[in-house]
């Protein structure tokens, strides 16, 4: 893909990656950091990191788009407190919530109710979650083109 | 057991020095010589000539277009990298130079490429060893007990993250993920009630532990709780990881330990279970999940093989007999899906190790030159879309595994990219050993592919690539330093980003996924619902526990493993006297943490 074209409006964009709580399975969230980058984006790889851990960099860094990656099961237990957090300090709606991994498709719907504004399974495509990421960005009003 | 205090040490220093300044291939080549090893090559000059001279008539009267057939470029198979192109066609002059008893040989017999027992899989089948763990003991007992009364011959148990990452039940960072991904376990209490009714001398069981540091934590609650249900040491049978480079690289944590203190008690692991579990193997060399993060096959074997290679130095160093230690080690590897090369490395690898263990270690034992194997096969190559594609993709792997004969094996299940398995996908992954062990007659000739000319030329190249990739690794001053210094975790994030990569230009094929795309949406399968209250009930039984034990008695076991470790002695007895008085698991970590301190991985986007 040219990242230089279409994706010029996400080169101002940063996205903080987290692996959630204690899961092992980096391969994923490497994969997508890499992605992002390379359409552009300014990606901060935070490696594992609790709720709390996560919402501290937010603050910190002040990213438009955090992602979470989730291969251990913990999507629901984690995922739900990260956007609880977010809430509580105001951060929910100025920033886009992305979290993929190996989910269930039950699951998929609750996180979506609980306030993720994507969800991605284990074959999500490299168009789908860069677009994914923009017209979550543009429907928040967060891409400045 | 004698260790052998006066023990060259300058010999061992310099054998180390010439690996790092040569490359193990080389000082192998070296010593191979030096025995005056004699070759006798399988084909004569006269019949290879006149094969030559055919193949190229033959050539000759092909068209245009089938003769393009044969330089297209090998297709990229996931999990690989096209380090090994393929002709269309084999014959002996791929393999000229091919000697029968010094390259492939009887099974049983050096150079061990046909199989390490001379009967294999009729004298001794396949070990069916599923994996199994989750949520607390006591749920994941029932699950053994199922799997057992329908054929498995050994279990493999595996860890939530909490217990994986060394972390209480209790502990904030186990919110949310306990008995996730495998079974709790924060004291030699849980450790009895994972094994309740289960009879452990006569079961092998495998402690997928990964670390050094809570293979020695968890080890030590599993030796202790098999004493207290009335087993003797000695009598025990199974396996642990122990891999350090499952903690230093595989894994992602909020808190590692540094790559030296990793090692330091991976060996430590190694000489406690070598004198006092005589038939516990100490250590299984876990290339899977190395594999699984991100490597080739070719990277998994020479990772594994450098780091036996640099512990068994350092047993050495600490006045070890390499005879007195090979004989348990043991190696993991996954099963992906190129399916011949798959094979061919297996053969490789037997060769190989046998060549390292006796003429760079110097071990002069048989058993000490066998590499033993249990495999699994590939869990990134299943997919979510079409589930039930994933039981023939498993299938296939699974009679590679068989076909390289490995001593063990787990297959996979079908739902691996929803959940834990349901029961029902578990019988499946038991039932489909079964049937190539029972019903197809292929484990009934022992390495049926051997002397097939892709297979021996294929086998040829694999050892060459993997022995190239070890002197890489030497060269950087062994793999402990190759970790410091990135080189594992870059090459882990470049492969998993090009294997994506590649699939998204459907240059790796997946059915369903990229290739004959599934029209489906929605693929219902039964998905595993992890039992309720995990963490509430580890909880309760946790702080039961903290409240019985003598926690004086605790406090100092834990400060004399501390003290242990500040003159370096083997912490391994002090980690097995503070489970017996009820130290759980976060504690001793924490005291590791205390003494060797943090470590942050250079993982670079």
């Amino acid at each position: 893909m040219d990242a230089s074209g279409e994706n010029l409006s996400l080169k101002r964009i940063k996205v903080l990656i987290a692996k959630l709580g204690l899961d092992t399975h980096w391969r994923g969230a490497i994969t997508v950091a890499h992605i992002l980058k390379n359409a552009g984006m300014d990606v901060l790889y935070l490696g594992n990191s609790m709720p709390e851990d996560i919402i501290e960099a937010v603050i910190d860094e002040d990213p438009q788009v955090v992602g979470l990656s989730s291969l251990g099961g913990a999507h629901l237990s984690l995922g739900e407190k990260v956007l609880e957090l977010a809430k509580t300090h105001n951060l929910h709606n100025t920033k886009v919530y992305v979290i993929g991994g190996v989910i269930p498709p039950d699951d998929e719907q609750k996180l979506l109710k609980i306030g993720y504004d994507l969800v991605f399974g284990a074959n999500a495509t490299e168009q789908e979650i860069i677009n994914g990421i923009k017209n979550k960005l543009s429907e928040k009003g967060l891409l400045t083109i | 057991m004698q260790k052998h205090e006066n023990h060259e040490n300058k010999s061992l220093e310099a054998l180390k020095d010439s690996i790092i300044q040569k490359g193990v291939s080389k000082v192998l080549e070296e010593r191979l010589a030096a025995g005056g090893l004699k070759r006798q090559k399988l084909f004569s000059e006269e019949a290879l000539k006149e094969i030559k001279q055919k193949y190229e008539e033959w050539m000759n009267i092909l068209d245009e277009k089938t003769r393009q057939s044969f330089s297209r470029p090998f297709y990229t198979i996931l999990g690989s990298k096209e380090r090994l192109p393929r002709s269309l066609i084999y014959t002996p002059l791929d393999v000229s130079e091919l000697d029968y008893l010094n390259d492939i040989g009887f099974s049983g017999h050096p150079p061990f490429t046909r199989g390490i027992h001379p009967n294999m899989y009729r004298g001794k089948q396949i070990t069916i060893r599923p994996i199994v763990g989750f949520g607390t003991p006591e749920d994941t007992n029932k699950r053994i007990r199922f799997l057992l009364s329908h054929g498995a011959t050994g279990i493999n148990i595996v860890f939530d993250l909490p217990t994986i990452q060394e972390y209480d039940s209790t502990h904030p960072y186990a919110k949310g993920q306990v008995g996730l991904c495998g079974v709790a376990i924060d004291t030699i209490e849980d450790m009895k009630l994972l094994f309740e009714n289960v009879q452990l001398d006569t079961l092998s069981v495998s402690l997928t532990t990964h670390y050094p540091s809570n293979t020695m934590i968890l080890t030590a609650m599993f030796l202790v709780a098999a004493e207290e249900m009335g087993y003797e040491w000695r009598d025990l049978r199974g396996t642990v990881q122990n891999d350090p480079v499952m903690e230093a690289v595989v894994r992602t944590s909020p808190e590692s330990l540094p790559p030296t203190a990793i090692f330091k008690i991976h060996v430590d692991n190694m000489e406690f279970l070598r004198l006092n579990v005589p038939k516990w193997n100490f250590v299984t060399y876990n290339g899977y999940n190395l594999r699984e993060a991100g490597v080739d096959e070719i990277t998994e074997i020479a990772v594994a093989f450098s780091n036996a290679l640099e512990a068994s130095l350092e047993m050495m160093r600490r006045g070890y007999q390499p005879d007195e230690f090979l004989d348990r080690m043991a190696f993991f590897w996954g099963i992906g899906n190129d399916f011949f090369l798959e094979i061919a490395r297996m053969r490789a690898a037997r060769r190989i190790w046998y060549k390292l263990a006796r003429y760079i270690l110097g071990s002069s034992s048989s058993r000490s030159w066998w590499c033993r194997f249990h495999v699994q096969t590939s869990g990134i190559s299943l997919t979510r879309v079409e589930p039930l594609n994933n039981i023939a993709r498993s299938t296939l792997h699974a009679l590679a595994g068989i076909l390289g004969h490995a001593q063990s094996l787990h297959v996979s299940c079908y739902d691996e990219a929803y959940s834990v398995p349901t029961e029902a996908a578990h019988l499946i992954s038991l039932r489909i050993q079964q049937i190539i062990q029972e019903e197809t007659g292929i484990t009934e000739v022992v390495d049926p592919l051997a002397g097939s000319f892709y297979v021996e030329w294929l086998t040829n190249r694999a050892e060459e690539e993997i022995l190239k990739e070890i002197d890489l690794i030497w060269r950087m001053g062994g793999l402990t330093k190759a970790i410091e210094m990135g080189w594992l975790h870059r090459k882990i994030a470049e492969f998993s980003y090009t294997d994506y990569k590649q699939i998204q230009e459907k240059i790796i094929k997946i059915v369903g996924v990229n290739y004959y795309e599934s029209e489906k949406e929605d693929h219902q399968i039964d998905v595993f619902r992890y039992p309720e209250n995990a963490e509430e009930r580890q909880r309760i039984k946790l702080e039961k526990i903290r409240s019985e034990r003598d926690n004086e008695l605790v406090a100092d076991k834990i400060e004399k493993i501390k003290e242990a470790a500040k003159d370096g002695k083997n912490l391994f007895p002090y980690v097995v006297e503070a489970v017996r008085e009820r130290a759980t698991e976060g504690e001793l970590f924490e005291a590791f943490k205390q003494v060797y301190g943090l470590w942050t991985p250079l993982v670079r986007i």
